[in-house]
C-alpha cells in the first residue's frame, strides 16, 4: 500500500493537472463546488445519538 | 453574464469592466471554491454619492434582480466592483478580451490578478498570488516590476520573504 504522502502527491498532481482544462469548463466544475460548498454550509449538526444503554442498542450475543 | 456585462458597456452604464477575483484566477489555475463572480467596473460618474445605482438599475431592467450586495445572473452572484485606485483601473485598462464560448469578455490579466492581490493581502489573496506563480502564468520579476509601479514594493517583498525565501 503507497505511503500517504504519496498519495497525497497523486492527488495535488492530479488537482494541479486541470489547469489544462478550458476555462468554461473549470467556471462549471466551480459552479458544482460553489453548489457543494452551499450545501455544506446549511447542512445541520447532527446531535451525536445517546450511547446505548444494557437494554437498547448494540449487537446482542 | 458575459452578455449582460458587454451590453453595459455598449450602453455607457460602464465605461469598461474586467472580472477578476477567483473567477478569472481559473484562466491560468485549477477550479477553486469561490460564491460569487467579482467584476470590476469602470464607471463614467465616480464621483456619484451611489456609483452602483445605475448599474442596478440596469440589471433590474434586463430581469437580473439585486441580491444583497450583489446581482443574481443565473446561479451566480455578480459582484460589480468600482475600480478604487490607478492599479485596478490600469488592471481593467490592460484586460485581457477572451472568447467565452462565443462572447468576448475581458478578464484581468495574471500579473495584474496578482497584484491586486497583494495590495488586498488577505489570506486567500496571498493562496492566489502562490497560486498564479505556481501555474506559471507570471512570474515574480513581474509582480516585483509592476509592484514597484504602483508602490507596493515593501507589500511584495515581505511576500516574497514569507512565501518564497524558502
Amino acid at each position: 500500500m503507497p505511503e500517504p504522502h504519496e498519495r497525497l502527491d497523486r492527488q495535488a498532481a492530479w488537482q494541479r493537472s486541470r489547469r489544462e482544462l478550458p476555462w468554461p469548463e473549470k467556471i462549471r466544475l466551480a459552479l458544482k463546488l460553489r453548489e457543494a460548498a452551499l450545501r455544506l454550509r446549511s447542512a445541520k449538526t447532527v446531535p451525536p445519538s445517546p450511547p446505548a444503554g444494557p437494554s437498547g442498542g448494540g449487537s446482542q450475543p | 453574464m458575459a452578455r449582460l456585462l458587454n451590453e453595459m458597456k455598449g450602453a455607457g452604464v460602464v465605461s469598461d469592466y474586467a472580472l477578476f477575483g477567483a473567477t478569472a484566477q481559473m484562466r491560468y489555475t485549477e477550479p477553486v471554491a469561490t460564491l460569487d463572480v467579482d467584476v470590476l467596473v469602470v464607471v463614467p460618474r465616480p464621483d456619484r454619492l451611489d456609483v452602483l445605482a445605475s448599474l442596478y438599475e440596469f440589471c433590474r431592467r434586463a430581469g437580473f434582480l439585486p441580491e444583497g450586495e450583489a446581482v443574481r445572473v443565473g446561479a451566480w452572484p455578480l459582484q460589480l466592483v468600482p475600480t478604487w485606485d490607478p492599479l485596478t483601473r490600469e488592471a481593467v485598462a490592460q484586460a485581457d478580451t477572451v472568447d467565452y464560448e462565443g462572447v468576448a469578455l475581458r478578464v484581468v490579466g495574471a500579473a495584474h490578478l496578482a497584484l491586486i492581490a497583494l495590495s488586498v493581502g488577505r489570506a486567500k489573496d496571498c493562496a492566489r498570488i502562490l497560486a498564479l506563480l505556481e501555474s506559471g502564468s507570471v512570474t515574480t520579476s513581474e509582480i516585483a516590476a509592476l509592484a514597484a509601479r504602483h508602490g507596493l514594493e515593501e507589500r511584495w517583498q515581505s511576500f516574497a520573504a514569507r512565501f518564497l525565501d524558502a
